[in-house]
C-alpha cells in the first residue's frame, strides 16, 4: 500500500479531475491518491467520478476552502 | 444519492493551517448586505430588489455546486449527468414561468417580455466558441462570478478577461448588428405555434433530453 499525494492547489476544473485521472491509472489496486484541492468545484466532480469507478472516496477539509480528497484503488 | 464509501489505511488527517472563525466575517457581510441594500431602497425599491435577489442567486450557485459549465462537459469528460439534468430542470422550470409572465403580459396586448434573441448559424459557430474558452478558463458567467466571490483568485483574472471581451465585443456591436443579427429571424414559438403546443413542445423536448441524460449517467462502464 502506497500514498500518493497529488497537488491540485490553484487548478480550476477540470485540470484536477484530469490529473487525477491520469494519475490513478498508474496506481496498484489498494494504493491510495490523495488529491490536494482548494476549487469547489473539483470538490464535486473528482468524488463523483472516483465513486462511478467504484473506489472507496473519503474527503477532509483540511483548511478554509482546501480539501483532501483520499481515493482508494480498489480494483 | 451519494454513497458513503471509507478508505482503509489511510493516513490521520493534518491541518495545513490554523483555521479561522469565519463567522465574525459572515456577521459584518450580512450587515454590509442589509445596509446597502437600505441605501438602495433609498434610490429605488427595483434596484434594493435586485441586490438582494443577486445576493441570493450567489448564495444558491454556491451551496448547490450548480455550474453550467460542468452540465455540458462533465457528460463528457466523466460520464456524470448529475448537473446536465439540473440544467434541464432548470430551464424547464424557466420555461414555465417565463411563458406565464409573456402569457399575462401578451394576454393584456402588452409587447413580449424578454430577450428573444435572432437565430441563425452565428449563434451555434459563438456557441461553440464560447464553449471552448469556458471549458478552458473553468467557469461560464455565473460559476465565475460565483468563484470569484469564492475567493479563487485564477478566476479573478478570467472575470477581468471575459468584462474586457464583453467591452471589445460591444464595440463593434454596429458591424455584428448589421451582418448576422438584422437577416436573422427572431422566433417567439408561442406567437408561431400558439401558447399551448409551444410550451408543451418544449416540455416535452426537455423532458426527452433529460431521459437521454439519465441513461447516459447511469450506463455501465464497460
Amino acid at each position: 500500500m502506497v500514498e500518493y499525494r497529488l497537488d491540485c492547489l490553484g487548478e480550476a476544473c477540470p485540470v484536477p479531475l484530469l490529473k487525477t485521472q491520469k494519475k490513478m491509472a498508474e496506481l496498484q489496486v489498494g494504493d491510495i491518491l490523495v488529491v490536494e484541492v482548494d476549487h469547489s468545484c473539483a470538490m464535486k466532480n473528482v468524488p463523483e467520478w472516483a465513486r462511478k469507478e467504484g473506489y472507496n472516496v473519503e474527503i477532509e477539509e483540511t483548511g478554509d476552502g482546501e480539501w483532501d480528497i483520499y481515493i482508494e484503488k480498489t480494483k | 444519492m451519494e454513497t458513503k464509501t471509507v478508505v482503509t489505511n489511510r493516513a490521520a488527517v493534518r491541518p495545513r493551517k490554523k483555521r479561522r472563525n469565519q463567522l465574525p466575517f459572515a456577521i459584518v457581510v450580512f450587515l454590509g448586505v442589509i445596509y446597502v441594500a437600505y441605501l438602495l431602497a433609498g434610490k429605488s425599491a427595483g434596484l434594493a430588489i435586485s441586490w438582494i435577489f443577486g445576493i441570493c442567486f450567489g448564495v444558491v450557485l454556491q451551496k448547490s455546486r450548480f455550474c453550467f459549465t460542468a452540465g455540458f462537459r462533465d457528460p463528457i469528460l466523466t460520464g456524470s449527468t448529475s448537473l446536465t439534468k439540473a440544467v434541464i430542470i432548470a430551464v424547464a422550470i424557466a420555461t414555465v414561468g417565463f411563458g406565464a409572465v409573456q402569457y399575462a403580459a401578451a394576454s393584456k396586448g402588452g409587447a413580449i417580455a424578454g430577450s428573444i434573441s435572432p437565430a441563425g448559424w452565428h449563434v451555434a459557430i459563438g456557441s461553440i466558441m464560447f464553449g471552448i474558452g469556458m471549458v478552458i478558463s473553468g467557469g461560464c458567467a455565473s460559476g465565475t462570478l460565483m468563484r470569484v466571490g469564492e475567493g479563487f483568485v485564477m478566476q479573478w483574472i478570467t472575470l477581468f478577461f471575459f468584462v474586457l471581451g464583453t467591452l471589445w465585443g460591444v464595440r463593434h456591436w454596429a458591424f455584428w448588428q448589421r451582418v448576422f443579427f438584422d437577416g436573422a429571424p427572431r422566433v417567439h414559438l408561442p406567437s408561431v405555434l400558439g401558447w399551448p403546443l409551444a410550451i408543451t413542445l418544449q416540455l416535452v423536448v426537455l423532458g426527452a433530453l433529460y431521459i437521454v441524460a439519465d441513461k447516459w449517467g447511469n450506463r455501465q462502464k464497460d
